[in-house]
């Protein structure tokens, strides 16, 4: 068959192309372990190498969806023996989080989905905290957002859902494990947060009857908060959802500590 | 061998900054040259851009430094410096704490036995 012009690769060195059928084929056919030890004996001390193994563990599209737990698993044995390795591959995710929200185009949502999957199974395999994963959680329901109707988001448009499906993915991968102690409160917290968020959405007055907001999108937001939080009572309205964010403002402004120095008496050691 | 739950570290105040959109044929070593003299830092780490992302392809730089006060005197520099690239094109830099602060060990860094 006659090979289209985009179809054409220009021919890599063999060590990338061995980098690469590791990563992107032999992980999906032999045990972790397996390639992890050649994943282990590449020249980690060539620069090149090191960083085109970076880059390709980066670009977890390339990996079959389902298998992407197994690249997690694959850098969390690496990160043993090439700590540097482990720390520019999570660099390169949450860079990857953040362009994808810069650029919001349709084009990279299938990227930006396996990024966020890729992150929430870091989580699992010990590569990032917690608190890093809050990081983006709040990230993707605050960044360039806008409330106001009249003013709306560039970076998030009203019609834009993609931000709820990139929460749900995450909270899907990770999101078990948020269920006791701080991480379970912190959970609940941004539960507060991210249902005035859906609620944002939802209530605008670009869905109609006839335009009505998509029930996929529905169903997924209820799925993953439902199967996170069973007995949590969903918000029915924007105003619930409103309400319920500043009742959480408040109990946390009132947990903050009382004597906070004051601005004048700052210099004068009072 | 999913080994979750794992209690989280106490946290830290942030070191590690990240220098974003930075031209996507800049070489670590323009780079640099240009933000020298740089105050003392332990972790430097310079990406260069995927050039699949066209007009959206950057470099980006990670420097841990080991001063807490370097770190503002750096940001109110080079948060929104302009760097030119080879041709002439200018990229407006983002400096921000790095979302991700972990810096690689170095002094007990297994050896591979492989």
């Amino acid at each position: 068959p006659e090979v289209s012009p985009s179809q054409m690769r220009e021919e890599l060195p063999p060590m990338h192309e061995y980098i690469r059928k590791l990563l992107y084929l032999n992980l999906n056919k032999q045990p972790v372990d397996k390639t992890l030890r050649q994943m282990r004996k590449l020249n980690w001390n060539d620069a090149d190498v090191a960083a085109y193994a970076v880059k390709c563990m980066t670009h977890v599209w390339n990996v079959k969806y389902l298998n992407i737990g197994f690249l997690a698993s694959l850098l969390a044995g690496l990160a043993a023996y090439q700590d540097a390795a482990a720390t520019q591959v999570a660099d390169g995710i949450f860079e990857e989080v953040r362009l994808g929200m810069e650029m919001n185009h349709p084009k990279f949502n299938q990227r930006r989905i396996a990024v966020v999957k890729f992150l929430g199974e870091l989580y699992n395999y010990r590569l990032v905290e917690g608190g890093d994963i809050f990081k983006v959680l709040y990230s993707l329901i605050t960044f360039g957002v806008s409330e106001d109707q009249e003013n709306p988001s560039v970076l998030d448009p009203p019609e834009n859902l993609f931000r709820l499906r990139l929460v749900c993915v995450l909270l899907d991968t990770c999101g078990q494990y948020f269920n006791s102690g701080n991480s379970k409160k912190r959970l609940d917290y941004f539960f507060v947060y991210f249902q005035n968020y859906y609620w944002m959405k939802r209530s605008h007055p670009m869905w109609t009857e006839d335009n009505p907001f998509p029930l996929g999108v529905e169903y997924m937001y209820r799925d993953t908060l439902g199967t996170l939080r069973p007995k949590m009572r969903l918000h029915k309205d924007v105003e619930a959802a409103k309400e319920d964010v500043k009742k959480l403002q408040e109990k946390l402004m009132a947990m903050l500590p009382k004597e906070q120095p004051k601005e004048v008496a700052a210099g004068g050691g009072g | 061998m999913k080994s979750r739950p794992a209690k989280s570290a106490p946290p830290t105040p942030p070191t590690k900054v990240v220098i974003r959109h930075l031209p996507a044929m800049m070489t670590e070593e323009t780079f640099i040259e240009e933000v020298s003299p740089l105050p003392k830092y332990d972790y430097l780490s310079f990406v260069n851009a995927d050039p699949e992302l066209g007009q959206f392809a950057f470099s980006r730089a990670y420097i841990n430094f080991c001063n807490q006060e370097d770190i503002f005197i750096f940001t109110e520099k080079f948060d929104g410096y302009v760097f030119v690239d080879s041709k002439g094109d200018e990229h407006s830099a983002i400096v921000e704490f790095a979302p991700f602060q972990k810096t690689p060990k170095k002094a007990n860094r297994k050896k591979d036995n492989k």
